[in-house]
């Protein structure tokens, strides 16, 4: 006999539960059987749309591109409209790595311990040719070919080098991957 | 007792990859190591693989801040050992385009010093604006912002446009009045003077034993400039004055270049009023290994940084030895000299006063 | 002007003392049998240039100069490693290249594209 009011009671949370997310645009064929998931499905979007829109580079500019990205943080084409502030010198406030340039033999470790040091989730941006595969300098005898060797890679922009408008392309991808699509 | 301290290869003041060892008792510095060779590719050994025009653009991505100085430098010396030679028109317009790249290299390195001394970002926007609008005007030129690859054998790859020279002209306006700006910004501020006079002193017997170039070489005493003393292009005609001060220290270093910025500006303005008529482009870029008669050349030209000089020993297509002479190599090697007897908040402001670029250093 | 390795360091001494202060460069070429050295010197008064030539046999060793000129420090550290040329009278430390122990110095003509994969 309890058992049924019981079951009467769950029956009409669940029917106030979905009544209330009728405007939430949750993705199709989903469905609530109780509270406790309808609430970890918003925080997670929350916390997805939060942490895609506040992305904070680590300055990594080895070489020439590290020019390009010195003109994508100053003043004609702004960085910080788009959230992307704050170039930090330390890897441990960072959330994304944009290399940018040619990796010897002896700089790699210092990358891949750099790398190390960052908290999770952490994303990495192969910019510009030279570490996307070695760029000009494929048959150099002191070259690592391609960041990829050594670290796992995001995304890829190719150019040598790339304009600053498309590193915002870049970024932007990024944050397709991070968080769901981008909304208009 | 001695201190080690390691500045080490990825910091924000070290423009490029560096790494510093540092020997310290107390708050002196005793001694300085600079441990370099963190981005060395071999370009002398890659250029024996290539054909003569194929090498222009390697010779572009040494020094990045001003590309077309180096490219110039190659053209140069495949011009000597094919006997091609640029004509009147073609030696303007190259002057021209190589003193618009000095003002804008000068540009950067202003806005990277004051960073380093600790007046954060301000000059470092502003002058990062105008040397944007310096490279919007080669854009218009040459068709590309960083590394434009127009220099061809006996001239240019495109002739100026028809309307340049307002443009220019009123691009010149602009930056004098923004350069009468920086300086009284400067050289009153205290912190600026505190930080840069007096400190890191070269004497002139030592710049000469040392071997150092460049406005480094003129700011303790000597008077030489490869512009005047082994002339080139059109320097003799339009007057040309090389700037030397006396006392060798930073802000001796600072003012040769601000000087040199100025007088940029009065000779693109006398090299605008008297180009000759004519036609100023060279060989098509099809031509890659054209017939070469001289064994051996050697070509000097006064980069931004200092002197650079390449010596080339020709095969029939393609070198058979490369060697260059970087600016930025030799001036780091005096580092040891001028800091010892510093304090250690004194290295930064002589390390950013040398003017150094890594990927000059390691070739 | 071309001497032999033997009147070296005398003819850098008179060259110096009669004006010929600034050191420019100091470089060399791989002719297969045997290297040729050169030294590029500057009269800073009269701004006149000279260079000196020498020859050296494969596995011979050359004379420092670094008492006459200071600059020759890092152009003669930056010889020996990649020509592997051995210098007389002080001790060199590597400058460019790192873990190159066992290799083939990189400027020669009998270095092969590919041959230093085996460092790892």
């Amino acid at each position: 006999m309890s058992d049924e009011r019981f079951e009467n009671a769950k029956r009409e949370m669940e029917q106030l539960v979905v009544d209330s997310l009728k405007n939430y645009k949750a993705p199709v064929g989903a469905f609530f059987t109780n509270l406790k998931e309808a609430t970890k499905a918003i925080a997670s979007g929350a916390i997805r749309w939060s942490r895609k829109n506040s992305l904070w580079p680590m300055q990594f500019g080895l070489a020439c591109c590290a020019m390009e990205l010195m003109d994508f943080g100053a003043s004609r084409i702004d960085a910080e409209r788009k959230g992307y502030l704050l170039f930090r010198g330390t890897p441990r406030q960072c959330d994304v790595m944009i290399v940018a340039g040619w990796v010897t033999k002896a700089v790699a470790p210092e990358v891949k311990r750099l790398y190390e040091q960052m908290a999770k989730p952490r994303y990495v941006i192969a910019y510009g040719e030279c570490a996307v595969s070695g760029g000009p300098w494929w048959e150099s005898y002191n070259i690592i070919k391609g960041i990829d060797q050594i670290l796992p890679v995001d995304v890829y922009v190719a150019g040598c080098p790339p304009k600053p408008e498309n590193l915002f392309e870049a970024l932007m991808k990024l944050q397709e991957k991070v968080g769901g699509k981008i909304e208009d | 007792m001695l201190t080690k301290i390691n500045v080490g290869p990825i910091h924000p003041s070290t423009h490029g990859v560096l790494r510093l060892v540092v020997t310290l008792d107390g708050d002196t510095i005793v001694d300085v190591e600079p441990h370099i060779g963190f981005l060395h590719r071999g370009v002398e050994k890659l250029a024996e693989n290539r054909m003569y025009m194929q090498s222009e653009s390697y010779m572009e991505k040494i020094d990045y801040v001003a590309p077309m100085a180096y490219s110039d430098l190659y053209v140069a010396a495949v011009e000597e050992a094919t006997g091609i030679h640029p004509n009147e028109r073609a030696k303007y317009v190259r002057l021209i385009l190589l003193e618009f790249q000095r003002i804008a290299s000068h540009l950067l390195w202003l806005g990277t010093f004051c960073n380093d001394l600790g007046l954060m970002f301000t000059m470092f926007t502003w002058t990062l604006k105008d040397r944007d609008l310096i490279l919007n005007l080669l854009q218009d030129v040459t068709g590309s912002r960083m590394f434009y690859v127009n220099m061809r054998l006996g001239g240019v790859s495109i002739d100026l446009p028809p309307n340049f020279e307002e443009h220019a002209n009123k691009l010149l306006d602009y930056l004098e009045k923004r350069f009468k700006e920086y300086e009284a910004f400067l050289e009153k501020n205290p912190v600026f003077i505190e930080r840069t006079k007096g400190v890191g002193v070269l004497k002139r017997e030592d710049a000469i034993a040392l071997g150092v170039t460049g406005p480094v070489l003129r700011a303790s005493g000597v008077n030489f400039d490869v512009r005047r003393d082994y002339t080139y292009y059109a320097y003799e005609k339009l007057h040309f004055i090389p700037q030397i001060q006396t006392k060798g220290d930073s802000f001796a270093r600072y003012k040769v270049r601000m000087q040199e910025m100025k007088e940029s500006i009065k000779l693109i303005r006398s090299a605008l009023k008297l180009i000759p008529e004519g036609d100023a482009l060279g060989m098509p870029i099809k031509l890659i290994s054209p017939p070469v008669k001289e064994k051996e050349v050697i070509v000097r030209r006064e980069l931004p940084r200092g002197e650079g000089m390449i010596f080339m020993v020709t095969d029939k297509q393609r070198p058979y030895r490369l060697s260059l002479r970087t600016p930025a190599f030799i001036n780091l090697s005096a580092l040891k000299q001028i800091a010892k007897g510093a304090s250690y908040a004194d290295l930064f402001s002589i390390l950013g006063s040398l003017d150094l670029v890594m990927a000059d250093v390691d070739k | 002007m071309k001497i032999n390795k033997e009147e070296l360091i005398k003819k850098l001494k008179e060259l110096s003392s009669s004006g010929y202060n600034y050191l420019v460069k100091i470089t060399a070429v791989d002719y297969i049998d045997h290297l040729e050295v050169i030294y590029f010197i500057r009269n800073m008064q009269n701004k006149k240039e000279e260079n000196v030539r020498l020859d050296l046999k494969n596995g011979e060793s050359l004379p420092t100069v670094i008492e006459i000129y200071k600059a020759a420090d890092y152009y003669e550290r930056e010889l020996s490693e990649m020509f592997g040329i051995a210098i007389e009278g002080r001790e060199v430390k590597r400058l460019l290249l790192e873990k190159w122990d066992g290799l083939e110095a990189p400027l020669r003509k009998s270095f092969q594209w590919g041959s230093d994969y085996k460092s790892g």
